[in-house]
C-alpha cells in the first residue's frame, strides 16, 4: 500500500492536464443547462408570490441573456403554461457583459454559471386551494469560446400550493366597560 | 517518506504513456468531431441542391473544377460572424485563382433576415438556405461554424469545426486550390 502512495498525485495532475487540453476542442463537451429542484411553494389566492428557478450553465459555455445585444442572437426565454386562473410573469436576471476570445472587441450580454429566473405566481380568487403543477420550457442557445450550438429547450416544471387568504382581521368589538379579572 | 526508485520509474513511464495516449486521443477526437463518414478527408464531398437567397438553384457539382470553401453558419453564431468578413476578403483575393466560397445558413431565421445579416457583413459569395439533410450528409453539423475545403476534383481536402484563425483558413484555401490542379490541367 505504502509503495504506491505516491502514484495518485502525478496521475491526477496528468488527468487534469488532459482534461484541460480536451476542453479546448470545440464540440468535445455538449453544452448543458440544468435546473435545480424547486420545493413546492405556497401561494396565497389573490396575491402575487415569487418562485425562484435556479439554473446552471455547464462549465466552459455561455448562453445569451434575455436581452442580448444583437437582434440576431437568440435570447434565453422561459415559456410557462399555467393552469387557468393562475397568472404567471417571468423576470429575468441581468446578463453579464463579457467579451470572448472569438470577438475580444465586442461584448455580449450572457449568462454563465448560475442564474435565477424569478417567476411571479398569482392565483385568482376563483382558484380552488390545492397543488398545481406549472410546466414550460427554457429556450437557450449556447456557445463556447470557438463554436455555437443550435438552440435547445430545457423542460421546466415546478409545483405551487394554492392556499386561501387568511380571513381579514375583524374590527375590534366594542370594549366592555367592565374590567375582567 | 522513502522513495523507491522502481516506483518512481514506473510512475514516470505511466505518466509518459498517458501523456502520449491523451494527446493522441485528443487529436483523434478533434478530427472526428461531427466526423462525416462519407466526406472524410480525401473522400468526395456529397453533392447537394439548395436554393440561394436570390432564388437560384445551386448544386455543389456546379463548381467542379473550382476549389470550394463550404461554410456552414447561422445568424445566431457569433464566431461565424467573425470569419465571414475574412471569407469576403479571401474570395476577392483567391477568386481569380478558382476559389468559390459558398455559405450554407443552418438557420430558422427567414431568408429576408439571413439576407440582411449577410448584407451587413458585405458577403460577396452565394449564401444558400440550408437543409438538415445537407448537414447530415456532411456528418451532422452539430455546432457552428463548420467549414469544408473541397479541391478542384470535388474531394474534401480538410474540414474544420469551430472558429480558426485567418491564417489557417488561408492555408486550407491554398491546399484546396492545389488539389486536383493536375487533373484540371489534363482536361
Amino acid at each position: 500500500m505504502n509503495r504506491f502512495s505516491s502514484i495518485p498525485v502525478p496521475v491526477m495532475l496528468l488527468a487534469a492536464l488532459l482534461a484541460i487540453a480536451q476542453d479546448d476542442i470545440p464540440g468535445r463537451k455538449v453544452p448543458s443547462v440544468v435546473m435545480s429542484p424547486v420545493p413546492t411553494a405556497s401561494v396565497t389566492r389573490g396575491k402575487s408570490s415569487t418562485v425562484d428557478l435556479s439554473f446552471r450553465v455547464g462549465s466552459g459555455f455561455h448562453i445569451n441573456s434575455n436581452t442580448p445585444k444583437s437582434e440576431f442572437l437568440i435570447p434565453t426565454s422561459l415559456k410557462l403554461e399555467a393552469p387557468t386562473d393562475i397568472v404567471v410573469g417571468v423576470k429575468y436576471p441581468s446578463g453579464e457583459d463579457r467579451s470572448f476570445p472569438f470577438s475580444p472587441d465586442e461584448k455580449l450580454n450572457v449568462y454563465t454559471g448560475d442564474f435565477t429566473v424569478a417567476v411571479s405566481v398569482r392565483p385568482l380568487a376563483s382558484v380552488l386551494p390545492g397543488k398545481y403543477v406549472l410546466r414550460g420550457n427554457l429556450k437557450y442557445q449556447a456557445c463556447d469560446n470557438a463554436a455555437c450550438y443550435p438552440p435547445k429547450q430545457l423542460p421546466v416544471q415546478f409545483e405551487v400550493k394554492v392556499v386561501k387568504a387568511p380571513p381579514p382581521p375583524r374590527k375590534n368589538p366594542g370594549q366592555s366597560p367592565h374590567i375582567h379579572t | 517518506m522513502r522513495r523507491d526508485p522502481v516506483v518512481l520509474i514506473l510512475v514516470a513511464l505511466l505518466v509518459t504513456f498517458m501523456l502520449a495516449f491523451g494527446f493522441h486521443r485528443a487529436r483523434r477526437v478533434s478530427n472526428q468531431i461531427g466526423a462525416p463518414a462519407p466526406n472524410a478527408k480525401g473522400g468526395v464531398a456529397p453533392d447537394f441542391t439548395l436554393q440561394s437567397l436570390d432564388g437560384k438553384t445551386v448544386r455543389l457539382s456546379d463548381f467542379r473544377g473550382k476549389a470550394v470553401l463550404l461554410n456552414f453558419w447561422a445568424t445566431w453564431c457569433q464566431p461565424c460572424k467573425i470569419e465571414m468578413p475574412w471569407f469576403v476578403e479571401l474570395q476577392k483575393q483567391y477568386g481569380g485563382q478558382g476559389l468559390q466560397v459558398l455559405g450554407i445558413a443552418m438557420d430558422d431565421a427567414s431568408p429576408a433576415d439571413i439576407a440582411k445579416f449577410a448584407k451587413d457583413l458585405g458577403v460577396n459569395y452565394p449564401v444558400l438556405v440550408g437543409k438538415e439533410a445537407v448537414g447530415d450528409a456532411y456528418g451532422g453539423v452539430q455546432f457552428l461554424p463548420a467549414t469544408f475545403y473541397i479541391g478542384r476534383d470535388g474531394k474534401v481536402v480538410d474540414k474544420v469545426f469551430g472558429l480558426k484563425g485567418r491564417g489557417e483558413i488561408e492555408d486550407d484555401i491554398k491546399k484546396a486550390l492545389g488539389q486536383g490542379q493536375a487533373v484540371q490541367a489534363q482536361k
